[in-house]
């Protein structure tokens, strides 16, 4: 038995390789674009808008016949992690985006970002919503989308039940009390992935109302002891130990959380504004809106909600195409375009003169301007094992640690890890 | 008796349920999942999942992408360790046996040791989201146990045979071509489908390496599908079904050698 | 015997990718776990033992995720050990059942780890509960659990998958060591009036030494490299108590941009694998018996 027709494979494949090398490495497989025209990169995490950005960009090329745009989607996980390591070498990312918080700062600090301070398209931004892609006197970065982090709830069965929007923490566990009573889980909360992080936020708003409560407790003013953060472990605690939050929460995912909500079984869903639409697509039938706890007495209360300025449009400083670049951020804040893009993602915008055509988009427009809402705490945590530090200390109290010991244990890691 | 009987068969269940259970959910909507995780597929065996992924996901690119990663890991590394370990038995001097303890000291360092400065290595040399610099690494970091296995075969050759070849005149690449390979010809398919096995199902080196979608191997994609798809079970078991029928196909064939190459080493090696 | 100066041509495209792609990154790696280096900026600063400091005196996580690892690395090795030896000893003759049932017991071995991690995520899945369901089925609800959400019991959970994969390749490697055993020695032990236990303990356990040498390292370098598993099913959470150091090192590096001290850890995982792996060598180690 002689067989020997691995060898010839080996040798082929040793000669593909050292001839291939040089050509292979660099990824150009676009098909689009003529021949004459410049091909620019653009590069996000948001997968589920890839049809709408698909036909946006179409019409972007029929404008701009001499730039062609070429999209690659990473998942967010992903593009948290190596985003900016895809910018490093300016071929990748022309356009692209950033979340606010620890990436934004991470590619400020590797000079990643082009200042668009000055750029006629800033102006068809909403000003109060972009300081967040500000630093230093510059404009880094234009978030394109806003996101309510706050709870959505089901606001026919409220109607239904008589229930009224709680004002304060004490009519909020009325209203729970009341749900339990008719045999529905109060809060739908995903505790095995994105629940700590997004619920957190509405969680803490009002028992820590002043904004730079991370920033203190980055440089070490402030502590996961005191009383602030205590207390809203406690709350945590409450939610779970009254049976308001579903059973089992830490092995609870999105998928399911959402499920239970269109399923009407739950009233509330911990996570935010994004999951409107699909909720409608599981459950048409739904009628809902926002809502965040208010944890403190109602004269206490300063915010009624969460709001993130987030995909945050940037041009890459390394990039050799910045002007097609600027174009492509310019057509994207276009108010027919953008108003386009909203309703196809179901999505609020930080463009000016958006126009919102779904009910679910209109009925929560409210939120933008006529509701108190901050920015996205989380976000203000700029370091990423503090992050992963405070979300742990929610964990732990969901599993049943005393909101104290969890603080302490939590804060032990904010002192390890602060600069 | 009994209780052997009883137990064998646990295991034999413990193993075919769940494997059953993703063929049959992959045969299911979301919703039937949900409301019935258990039973049968209520609309019979139907495979719209299968069709959906293939349109929504370039699947056939990502086999592609797999197939040529594989293949040309695993027959490069073969080739090249191959010589390293004909090398190595035919110098028989501190300079093998360096060489062959450099090598086996590699089978103790664990990917995450080298992984960090290598991602820098391929960012420098510019093979990120590249299969030929996925398929280098491969190489590299399987490189260690495939010396091991095939020297340790060589060893117990009979030298005899290598030296009257070459009082024949033979050269070594002859000696090596026409005894030493068809010789260790049972170490090499073992080694072989060994190598296979992990470099069709590996996710650190794509992981690290392959953002683009045009490169992404099966392992990778179906990760992502987590993502996309989150807990929508039917449409991840069918990625996990279609990632997997080869390798299964493969077992069922080739499944002596399967054994061979998943213990090698390990058996009087 | 004079052999051609050719033969070191037969290192050359092995040994060049070894080096470039292995040998190099991995002493760079003992080189950046001195350094700060971000892993994105140009430059970087010595900053001596100053990363190693950290690990072992200020950095809880990594403390934790050490002690993961070893709950992981005993609960695998003392169960995947026991089940494959114990399955193995049945499974023994070659009857055309037994055949059979070894190549399925072989079988999860060549699933992919992420196929693996997905399958057993559903059977742990809480709303969908396929585990849960079957305890209800068959009248032991009261053990259903929250298996990858409750912090106290995930990391035993992952165990269990990892048994489910891998155990089937230890049998298989039980069963050759077991099948190499002379009958002649049993018939020995059969004149001598032995009985089941006194012939397992002084022909069989003895002369299996060296499989079981092989499997217990095997294994536990598996359990070390369970990065896949970990990294597809939970995360890492809940609050930490899933993250093993393999997993800790990713996220060190690409979450937190510390390259200098996830090289750091990385140096220190890699001197602890060696010693245990040294240490059950030393252990198991008895002298091989040649036929």
């Amino acid at each position: 038995m002689k067989n020997y027709s691995f060898l010839p494979l080996g040798v082929l494949a040793l000669g593909l390789l050292l001839s291939g090398c040089a050509g292979e490495s660099t990824s150009d497989t676009s098909t689009e674009g003529a021949e004459d025209s410049t091909q620019i990169s653009f590069i996000h995490w948001r997968g589920e808008d890839k049809a709408v950005l698909d036909d946006i960009i179409t019409q972007f090329e029929d404008k701009n016949p001499d730039i062609s745009v070429e999209m690659t989607i990473y998942p967010s996980e992903q593009y948290q992690a190596t985003g900016q390591r895809l910018l490093q070498d300016g071929s990748t990312g022309d356009v692209f985006t950033s979340f606010p918080g620890a990436q934004f700062e991470a590619i400020a600090s590797a000079g990643l970002f082009e200042d668009l301070n000055g750029e006629d398209f800033v102006s068809n931004f909403d000003e109060e919503l972009i300081s967040v892609g500000q630093k230093d006197e510059a404009q880094l970065a234009l978030p394109y989308q806003l996101v309510f982090n706050m709870p959505v709830y089901n606001k026919g069965m409220f109607d239904e039940l008589g229930l009224e929007v709680p004002k304060s923490w004490t009519e909020f566990q009325a209203v729970a009390d009341t749900l339990l009573e008719n045999g529905i889980t109060p809060i739908a909360f995903p505790g095995a992935d994105i629940g700590p992080n997004q619920f957190m936020n509405s969680m803490m708003m009002n028992n820590a109302p002043d904004e730079d409560v991370f920033e203190k407790l980055q440089n070490g003013e402030e502590s996961l002891t005191n009383e602030w953060w205590v207390k809203t472990l406690e709350d945590f605690q409450l939610l779970e130990e009254k049976g308001y939050i579903q059973a089992d929460s830490l092995g609870t995912s999105q998928d399911s959380a959402m499920a239970m909500v269109a399923n009407e079984e739950a009233a509330m869903l911990a996570t935010g504004s994004y999951h409107m639409s699909a909720l409608l697509d599981l459950n048409p039938d739904l009628e809902l809106d926002l809502m965040a706890p208010i944890t403190v007495e109602e004269s206490e209360a300063v915010y009624e909600g969460i709001n993130t300025a987030t995909f945050m449009l940037a041009v890459n400083s390394q990039s050799e195409k910045k002007e097609q670049a600027k174009e492509f951020i310019t057509f994207l804040s276009q108010p027919e375009i953008a108003s386009h893009y909203a309703n196809e993602t179901g999505q609020h915008l930080t463009v000016n003169d958006v126009e919102y055509e779904s009910e679910v988009l209109q009925n929560t427009a409210y939120w933008i301007d006529e509701r108190k809402t901050r920015f996205q705490p989380r976000f203000l945590i700029t370091n990423a094992q503090i992050e992963a530090a405070v979300l742990s200390s929610i964990e732990n109290v969901l599993g049943g640690a005393d909101p104290m010991t969890a603080a302490e244990e939590a804060q032990q890691l904010v002192d390890e890890n602060r600069e | 008796m009994f209780f052997r009987r009883f137990s064998l068969v646990i295991y034999a269940l413990l193993i075919l349920i769940p494997l059953l259970i993703v063929v049959l959910t992959s045969m299911k909507t979301i919703q039937e999942t949900f409301r019935n995780p258990l039973g049968l597929p209520e609309a019979g065996l139907q495979f719209e999942n299968y069709t959906a992924i293939f349109q929504e996901q370039t699947m056939a690119g990502y086999f592609m992408n797999s197939t040529i990663v594989t293949l040309f890991s695993v027959s490069l590394t073969l080739f090249f360790a191959s010589l390293i370990a004909y090398g190595i038995i035919r110098l028989n001097n501190w300079i093998g046996n360096f060489l062959f303890i450099l090598f086996t000291l590699g089978m103790m360092v664990p990917a995450q040791v080298s992984m960090i400065p290598l991602y820098s290595l391929m960012l420098d040399l510019n093979l990120t989201n590249s299969l030929v610099g996925l398929i280098l690494v491969n190489i590299s970091t399987t490189m260690p146990i495939a010396v091991f296995i095939l020297t340790g075969f060589m060893k117990t050759l009979p030298k005899e045979l290598f030296e009257a070849s070459t009082i024949d005149g033979a050269g070594n690449w002859k000696i090596y071509t026409k005894v030493a390979i068809p010789l260790s010809l049972p170490s090499l398919s073992a080694t072989a489908i060994f190598l296979f096995v992990m470099h069709w199902n590996d996710l650190l080196y794509p992981l690290l390496f392959i953002t683009d979608n045009a490169y992404k191997t099966l392992p990778l994609a179906l990760l992502e599908f987590q993502g996309e798809y989150s807990t929508n079970y039917p449409m991840l078991f069918t990625g996990v079904i279609i990632a997997s029928a080869p390798m299964v196909i493969a077992y069922i064939f080739l499944q002596r050698y399967f054994v061979a190459g998943m213990t090698a080493g390990a058996v009087k090696g | 015997m004079k052999i051609s100066k050719s033969i070191y041509l037969f290192f050359l495209p092995g040994l060049l990718l070894y080096a470039i792609f292995f040998i190099y990154p991995t002493v760079s790696a003992l080189f950046y776990s001195f350094t700060d280096w971000d892993g994105l900026s140009s430059s970087f600063q010595f900053v001596g033992i100053d990363n190693y400091e950290r690990a072992f005196t200020g950095d809880t996580i990594f403390r934790k995720t050490i002690g993961n690892n070893l709950k992981f690395m005993l609960v695998v090795v003392v169960f995947q050990t026991f089940v494959a030896l114990a399955f193995a000893l049945v499974v023994l003759k070659n009857t055309k059942t037994t055949i059979f049932l070894r190549a399925l017991y072989f079988f999860p071995t060549i699933l992919s780890s992420v196929s693996v991690a997905f399958i057993w995520s559903f059977i742990y899945d809480p709303s969908l509960g396929i585990l849960n369901q079957t305890l209800e089925l068959v009248g032991l609800g009261s053990l259903a659990q929250n298996w990858l959400g409750n912090a106290d019991i995930a990391i035993y959970s992952l165990a269990v998958t990892q048994i489910w994969f891998h155990a089937g390749q230890m049998l298989i490697i039980f069963v050759a060591g077991l099948q190499s055993i002379p009958d002649e020695l049993y018939e020995v032990a059969k004149i001598e009036g032995a009985t089941k236990w006194q012939t397992f303990r002084n022909v069989t356990w003895p002369l299996l030494a060296p499989s079981a040498t092989i499997v217990i390292a095997y294994t536990t370098i598996q359990s070390f490299k369970a990065f896949d598993l970990v990294f597809a099913m939970t995360g890492g959470g809940p609050n930490n108590s899933t993250e093993i150091v393999a997993t800790y090192i990713f996220d060190i590096a690409f979450r937190s941009y510390q390259f200098g001290y996830a090289s750091a850890i990385s140096v220190i995982f890699m001197i602890i694998i060696a010693t245990i792996t040294f240490l059950q060598f030393k252990a198991l180690r008895s002298d091989r018996i040649s036929y």
